[in-house]
């Protein structure tokens, strides 16, 4: 993260401190990743669609002209390389963005270790780590990020399963529609991590 | 004829070639925005498709029933991002509004400049070249330019005023009507105007 530490006594920090201020860190440079992915699945899921809008035109103006001429067995589905590599595309899309979610699950138990761990030093009556929040707030903060998080995660592993199968175009318009603006990812997210950023120190008070 | 008016017969060629090459750098400006408003149009129309969309669909029937609150979060999501966008619609209509009372102080300008000029034989003000349209034609122009501003402008907000999320289909339709104000504003005295006094510069 770019940004001069601004924290009091920043050489000073306990371990403790440290960790928590890399992990606010993470907190930030995984939600840009996940930005960054979920346009590039918008790209793939978009492309998706659009396939299916048009083989679908395309089958339906085949079935009527059938319906002049004699079948000769052009009713049968179509194999779609473009549509698969796509699919492919979006389905690793949606895989690192699994990935970074791992990440984030790891970003909160540490966040938890480290709380622990101070309430075992120094019981509950700890002063702030950094300018005023107490340790358990990191924790709060993290687990109430994951929780977003983890419910768009789901969310777009059904879009990423059912979007290539769907005919219904309106369906197929709420699916994307859902993968770019990302219903479950408040946006107090932003509040809350910015919120850790100005505690640790990373941005200027 | 008098002669001894052609030296205020200059000066106010002067006025008006500054006055020109204003409203040619107010123009770009013009351009720029209305394209700019094309493009966000584009996508206000993409999101209504979507919202539509949305509102279409029985969440219950499908494999996102599940979710909770999915459609009522998606549609504030939505509606978020087109407020963003009508946000930025009401900026440019701003711009828009600037470059056109920019045009009509440096309008005005001139206008007063020749009221000044009482010394101006009137049939000299009619007189044109083949090199030079006459200071009457020239005025002429700087009026219809000023009165196209004014018209296009209103016609941009009146079309922004009637923009409203809720009616999806309407907003839908945003870039057709659009397409209707671009096709006014192409039958551009603006830019014919311009072109008629550009040989001025060059002169």
């Amino acid at each position: 993260m770019a940004g001069r530490s601004l924290t009091p006594k920043a050489s000073g920090l306990s371990v403790s401190a440290r960790k928590i201020k890399d992990n606010a860190a993470d907190w930030h440079n995984l939600m840009m990743k996940w930005e960054t992915l979920n346009e590039n699945g918008f790209t793939s899921a978009t492309k998706i669609v659009n396939i299916k809008i048009a083989t679908q035109f395309k089958d339906k103006l085949e079935i009527k002209c059938d319906e002049v001429a004699a079948d000769d067995g052009r009713l049968l589905p179509v194999y779609n390389a473009e549509l698969e590599q796509y699919c492919t595309e979006l389905l690793g899309t949606f895989e690192k963005m699994t990935k970074i979610h791992q990440k984030m699950e790891k970003l909160c138990s540490t966040t938890k270790g480290i709380c622990d761990l101070e309430k075992y030093n120094h019981g509950n009556h700890r002063t702030p780590l950094f300018h005023t929040w107490p340790t358990p707030y990191f924790y709060e903060a993290s687990v109430k990020l994951l929780e977003m998080y983890s419910k768009e995660l789901k969310l777009k592993e059904t879009i990423v399963q059912e979007m290539a199968h769907t005919s219904d175009q309106d369906l197929s318009m709420v699916y994307l529609s859902s993968w770019l603006y990302q219903p479950y990812v408040e946006q107090s997210s932003k509040v809350l991590l910015e919120s850790m950023l100005l505690e640790t120190g990373h941005r200027p008070l | 004829m008098a002669s001894d008016d052609l030296p205020l017969l200059h000066t106010l060629h002067c006025s008006l070639q500054k006055c020109f090459r204003a409203l040619q750098e107010q123009h770009e400006t013009w351009k720029n925005t209305l394209a700019a408003c094309t493009s966000l149009l584009g996508s206000l129309s993409n999101l209504a498709e979507q919202m539509l969309a949305s509102q279409k669909v029985a969440f219950a029937n499908t494999p996102l029933q599940d979710f909770p609150c999915l459609p009522e979060r998606l549609r504030y999501r939505q509606q978020c991002a087109a407020e963003a966008l009508l946000e930025e619609l009401e900026g440019k209509l701003l711009e828009l509004q600037k470059v056109r009372d920019a045009a009509g102080v440096h309008v005005a300008s001139v206008f007063q400049h020749c009221d000044q000029q009482e010394g101006l034989c009137q049939e000299r003000a009619f007189q044109r070249s083949v090199l030079c349209p006459s200071l009457a034609d020239m005025l002429e122009w700087l009026l219809d330019m000023e009165g196209f501003y004014h018209s296009i402008y209103l016609e941009v907000k009146l079309l922004l005023l009637q923009v409203t999320y809720e009616d999806l289909t309407k907003m839908q339709t945003l870039p057709q009507a659009w397409e209707q104000v671009l096709q006014h504003s192409l039958q551009n005295v603006v830019e014919d105007a311009l072109l008629k006094v550009s040989f001025l510069e060059a002169g």
